[in-house]
């Protein structure tokens, strides 16, 4: 049995809804500071809508609509005064296909930088390098920082997406099915560097690949149609699940 | 309706019951071939405990596979595992029928013993072990399994008992000492195939609840 974590953030009573269709049911869940939590469920169950909300990504969607609470050290994400770009600094994000700009390694790894106002040339370069090292990028694109970041295979975009996360210095990162459009060679590299970044960031990753899940998480918590089924200790959730529903989906006899 | 990994995972069930048939059906031809002094019997049971031992190489390669190819989780993980240990036991209890029927077949030649310790309650219960075990396990009835673990400490008992016996036996008649060791090794064979239906027990406990109740590993 782990000893308990700080709690980093967590989400209370929390309902969402798409116009009239409410797309999450009081979910209740809470995320372990260096801690990675898998969200896992069927298309459809509301686990990637929920890892939107954690950053409010959602807010971009002018018919949605967010009840209840989600705290980030305390204080609710949703508050009036929150700004949502400094929260989306904090609260960085990895999509499923890897987005590089169009612009050289080095400028996209600098883009959130530059954005946030920084224009002290050393430090960009620093943290350039601090960030591509911290996502397993460094030693292989180190001679050609200045080439386009497009040039680069899926699975090396998807870590120079993750270096550009780390760039900003966020506090929990949150991945939508960051491996899914990878083979299984970059696939293992972005694992890999799951767990080495949990050492320093919270995360939380959506993931359809239930072996994925088993690797790389310490918590696993399942959805089904918007709400919130199981969480708990992923050894536990992949070998003894209290819920028959968590069961059936993770041995894959769901419907 | 069942997908193609649960028609696989009844697949590797039937084989385990197809193993334990044959695995009963030798400790009762080794006891009778023991009670009777049935010389071709005992030999039948060591000729045919090759079966048990093809079997268990069959589960085990179409265990390996369905843990490679399907990377089960939850009860699809715990009923393979299950199964890789139970063979295991079910295959040490086949080989211990064969050490019965080789000392039958030795005792078979030579004149009983003028005291018959009567090793029939042994035998009786850890047959009966070895039968509820397998019953627990084709039914996935942890009850039943449990009633196993708990008869164990009688088939010790009674183990004790008949070497106790045995031991005062020799001391009294010196030319009955290499039949009085074989029986005793009889006796400790059926005290091991009572240990070994327990563990048989054991792992029906760990299938159908998850929980590993080994050397009170932890408790249900």
């Amino acid at each position: 049995m782990q000893p308990a974590k700080n709690v980093k953030m967590y989400a209370r009573n929390l309902d969402f809804y798409y116009g009239d269709f409410k797309a999450l049911h009081d979910v209740n869940l809470d995320f372990g500071e260096n801690e990675v939590t898998a969200l896992i469920g069927p298309s459809g169950c509301g686990k990637s809508t929920f890892l939107r909300c954690l950053n409010r990504m959602n807010d971009l969607i002018p018919i949605s609509r967010v009840e209840g609470a989600i705290l980030l050290d305390g204080d609710d994400i949703y508050a009036p005064r929150v700004d949502v770009v400094q929260l989306r600094r904090r609260v960085g994000m990895v999509f499923q296909k890897p987005n590089p700009f169009p612009k050289t390694i080095f400028e996209n790894v600098a883009y959130g930088l530059r954005v946030n106002g920084v224009r002290d040339k050393q430090y960009i370069a620093a943290r350039v390098e601090e960030s591509l090292q911290r996502a397993a990028l460094w030693d292989e694109v180190k001679d050609r920082l200045h080439s386009s970041a497009l040039g680069l295979s899926g699975g090396q975009q998807q870590r120079l997406c993750i270096a550009r996360a780390l760039a900003v210095e966020p506090e929990i990162l949150l991945m939508d099915e960051p491996a899914s459009a990878l083979d299984p060679i970059a696939t293992q590299k972005i694992e890999e560097l799951i767990h080495i970044l949990k050492k320093n960031y919270t995360i939380i990753i959506v993931t359809h690949s239930m072996q994925q899940a088993a690797r790389v998480s310490d918590i696993t918590a399942f959805f089904y149609m918007g709400k919130l089924i199981e969480t708990g200790e992923t050894e536990i959730m992949f070998t003894r699940p209290k819920n028959k529903q968590t069961e059936d989906y993770i041995t894959g006899r769901f419907g | 309706m069942d997908n193609h990994f649960q028609k696989e995972i009844e697949e590797l069930r039937l084989k385990v019951l197809e193993m334990a048939a044959y695995t009963e059906k030798a400790l009762v031809q080794a006891n009778q071939a023991y009670a009777e002094r049935d010389t071709d019997l005992a030999q039948q049971v060591i000729d045919n405990d090759y079966a048990i031992n093809s079997l268990e190489c069959d589960i085990d390669n179409l265990s390996l596979k369905l843990l490679a190819l399907a990377q089960p989780v939850a009860q699809d993980l715990r009923i393979i595992v299950g199964i890789m240990r139970l063979i295991v036991n079910l295959e040490r209890i086949g080989d211990e029928a064969v050490n019965i029927a080789e000392r039958s077949l030795i005792l078979a030649h030579r004149p009983p013993l003028s005291y018959n310790p009567t090793l029939e309650e042994l035998a009786k219960v850890s047959l009966e072990m070895l039968r509820n075990a397998l019953t627990a396990f084709k039914d996935e009835d942890t009850d039943a399994a449990q009633r196993v673990c708990d008869m164990d400490a009688r088939a010790d008992e009674l183990d004790v008992s008949v070497i106790k016996k045995l031991i005062d036996h020799m001391l009294k008649e010196s030319p009955a000492i290499e039949r009085s060791v074989h029986t005793i090794l009889i006796s400790r064979s059926l005290e091991r195939i009572a240990d070994l239906s327990t563990n048989i027990a054991e792992c029906v406990i760990f299938i159908v609840k998850g929980v590993n109740i080994k050397h009170r590993c932890s408790r249900i």
